[in-house]
């Protein structure tokens, strides 16, 4: 079993975090410095949040604007950002690409010995509303950034049972 | 012979994904939300294929295909896992129960349709099969009324369609003499952006070439209407019959 120290979290993260931006969206998304979580919100925000637990525990929050949400579901649907219907499908598509997120990272962990069961992904949205979890071993931040908007995931994780 | 296909995920954005790989192929396609919802769709519907999640509420993939191959009149449906677990011994375990193939997420319409091809032919639609999943008829007469029945989901092609045919009926209502029309949202089942806009631009073509208008909604999407700026002073009707009478 593998020491949740030594683990590549950002390693795991930032190749899927591009591998489902590139393949379901074909956006082209580079890692970047973690964007402030104040800018992302400036005009409501969308956070994605899927859980594991087993032999490690964590989550995984996709922070994302409102706008950049939006952007995301159109291009994942393959239509413009006039055709979305309703919020419900931007929280579908925002649970749908945390749940690829922390699916590969849930699968890493398994591999690397530290078996764990996935959560069905949750999406909060609204304004002038922040998100902090306490208690965690390890807790990383990484910024992403396509030609206009940013993205901040947050993986935090500590030892199971 | 259209071969059917299941597909389970918890996901509508996965199902609608799925549901478009499949669009050029002579397939008929059937969803359903959790391993619940599919083992009762499999178990009517028959599929010749089913494409499964694993993480769903309620009953997840894993419990879905141990039941599906502990039944007699299913087990021999092929199934490919869809999921965004990709762990070695997850992927053995599954293997092990009998499935034809294991995707994992993210993943192309193309690829899977792909996967789908290593393991049974899938024919291409007829230009007929296509021409008829798209049988269109916007607009009937009622007496000296023409009646507009919006579309179910209104988008941006659709905008533009429905815009082009409303430009040629108002011309020949014009010739016609017929000056009053009703833009029915019955069969409407989503108010969204492109709806408003196209009823707004219909108003406006209508009022151009002097045709009265009303616009019948159900008490539902009177108080979405509401909600947009755009239509929120329109007067709406709640059936044919009571905006045949204000017209």
């Amino acid at each position: 079993m593998s020491d949740i120290q030594a683990l590549d979290l950002k390693g795991f993260v930032t190749h899927s975090v591009k591998s489902v931006f590139q393949t379901m969206l074909s956006v082209e998304i580079e890692l970047d410095n973690p964007p402030d979580k104040e800018g992302i919100c400036t005009n409501g925000h969308i956070v994605g949040t899927v859980g594991f637990a087993g032999a490690v525990m964590g989550t995984v929050n996709l922070f994302v604007s409102r706008t950049f949400g939006r952007e995301m579901t159109a291009a994942m649907l393959g239509m413009t950002v006039d055709d979305i219907g309703s919020d419900e499908e931007v929280n579908d598509v925002i649970g749908e690409v945390c749940n690829m997120v922390g699916g590969d990272l849930k699968s890493r962990l398994c591999d690397a010995g530290l078996t764990c069961s996935l959560s069905i992904p949750s999406v909060t949205y609204g304004n002038g509303f922040r998100i902090e979890s306490k208690g965690w071993a390890r807790h990383e931040q990484l910024g992403f950034r396509n030609s206009q908007h940013s993205a901040l995931v947050e993986i935090y994780v500590k030892n199971g049972n | 012979m259209t071969l059917k296909v299941l597909t389970v995920d918890d996901s509508k954005t996965i199902r609608m994904i799925v549901k478009k790989a499949f669009q050029s192929y002579d397939c008929a396609i059937c969803e359903a939300e959790n391993g619940a919802e599919g083992l009762a769709a499999a178990t009517k519907e028959k599929p010749g294929l089913i494409i499964l999640d694993i993480t769903m509420p309620v009953m997840n993939g894993i419990e879905m295909l141990d039941r599906l191959k502990g039944d007699p009149d299913l087990k021999n449906i092929p199934v490919i896992m869809l999921t965004a677990e990709s762990g070695k011994d997850n992927v053995l375990n599954i293997v092990k129960k009998g499935i034809k193939d294991y995707m994992v997420k993210p993943f192309k319409g193309e690829d899977l349709i792909e996967r789908v091809r290593k393991i049974m032919p899938l024919e291409s639609k007829t230009e007929a099969d296509s021409a008829e999943s798209k049988p269109v008829k916007y607009f009937t007469q009622v007496e000296d009324i023409v009646v507009l029945s919006l579309p179910a989901k209104v988008t941006r092609p659709v905008t533009v369609e429905v815009e082009g045919k409303l430009q040629a009926k108002v011309q020949e209502m014009t010739a016609a003499q017929l000056k009053k029309m009703i833009l029915d949202m019955g069969g409407v089942s989503e108010t969204n952006l492109s709806l408003i806009k196209l009823i707004i631009a219909s108003f406006q073509q209508c009022q151009q070439a002097g045709i009265a208008v009303k616009l019948v909604a159900n008490p539902k999407q009177s108080e979405e209407l509401k909600g947009f700026q755009e239509t929120s002073q329109i007067t709406v009707s709640h059936s044919i019959e009571e905006a045949k009478a204000v017209l």
